[in-house]
């Protein structure tokens, strides 16, 4: 008799292999209004998150970084002008709606030939083992089926000496907050979804994926079940998202 | 149609084996794991649920030319 394995797709429980597809129906839906929505939903703080994982990476001139579920581009723009033309910025993602609009805007945005673009698997990295200086997933770890396998893989593509980050939706730091959170994130964000894509499936999947998701000292764990040393993570927005950080050894 | 610094440093996702570009074709092959990852419009889809496999006359024609 055969097992199924399951997994969990919000709060939907779904088979497996079923989830990959579920999440590519997700952002094929919400590409176009993506960027949009992310300012709408988070009252543009989603930008001082991500200034802060910039900063964090301390890219310097000439360096490697692979921007995973690289979507729309906000951070491999940034690190584009940071590693200048020696270095090399490669924005992955699995979802092939999601890089078309993530190359419009930058193309839009008038960036320089370091940039490249591929369709890649979290799971299953096409690159050689040691390619990379920093690795960041931002708002995309979420999405993955098999964490653990991708956070492998993440390992292995580092340089040693190399970083990965992870920018999250995490846990809110206090019952308040949470409260709070919860109304937002389960009433607010999928009316907003309807009202600006017409779309609230996309925006509850949201919500329901962020309750699903790892908090701050497990998925610290995990990076370090994966191998990666010194890790720590930073709460931002009272926990609502935390950014996680790990090395290579 | 592939810019030289993104062919360098992509592998098979598979085999994490090196490719070969048949830019006719815009396909990167992997003869270790028998695929063709296809270009689309100028960006790889590295992903073995997208890839074709290779043909037993492409294998053989590959052996040939090893000879």
């Amino acid at each position: 008799m055969t097992d199924k394995k399951t997994t969990h797709f919000g709060y939907e429980e779904v088979p497996f292999d079923e989830k990959a597809d579920r999440v590519a129906g997700v952002f094929h839906s919400v590409a176009a209004r993506y960027d949009l929505m992310n300012d709408l939903m988070s009252g543009g703080v989603h930008r001082i998150w991500k200034r802060f994982t910039i900063e964090l990476s301390a890219v310097r001139p000439g360096q490697r970084v692979l921007d995973i579920a690289g979507g729309t581009g906000d951070l491999s723009y940034q690190f584009a002008r940071r590693v200048g033309d020696e270095g090399l910025v490669v924005l992955a993602d699995i979802n092939a709606s999601m890089l078309t609009v993530g190359r419009d805007r930058l193309l839009d945005r008038g960036t320089a030939g370091n940039i490249q673009f591929a369709q890649a698997d979290a799971q299953y990295l096409p690159f050689p083992d040691n390619t990379f200086d920093c690795i960041t997933i931002a708002f995309g770890l979420r999405n993955v089926t098999d964490k653990d396998l991708a956070l492998s893989a993440m390992l292995r593509v580092l340089k040693p000496g190399g970083r990965l980050l992870v920018l999250e939706f995490s846990k809110p730091q206090n019952s308040l907050l949470e409260k709070a959170y919860d109304v937002y994130s389960f009433k607010l964000l999928p009316l907003m979804g309807k009202l600006v894509t017409n779309d609230a499936d996309s925006y509850r999947y949201l919500a329901e994926s962020i309750r699903m998701h790892p908090d701050q000292d497990t998925l610290k764990a995990m990076m370090e079940n994966a191998g990666f040393v010194n890790t720590e993570f930073h709460n931002l927005t009272g926990g609502i998202v935390a950014l996680h950080k790990g090395i290579k050894p | 149609m592939i810019d030289k610094k993104l062919l360098s440093i992509l592998v098979c996702p598979v085999t994490k084996g090196e490719l070969e570009y048949h830019p006719d074709q815009q396909e990167l092959v992997c003869w270790a794991s028998g695929l063709a990852y296809p270009i689309r419009d100028g960006i790889p889809v590295m992903l073995e649920s997208e890839a074709r496999q290779l043909t037993l006359e492409e294998r053989e024609q590959r052996d040939k030319r090893k000879r």
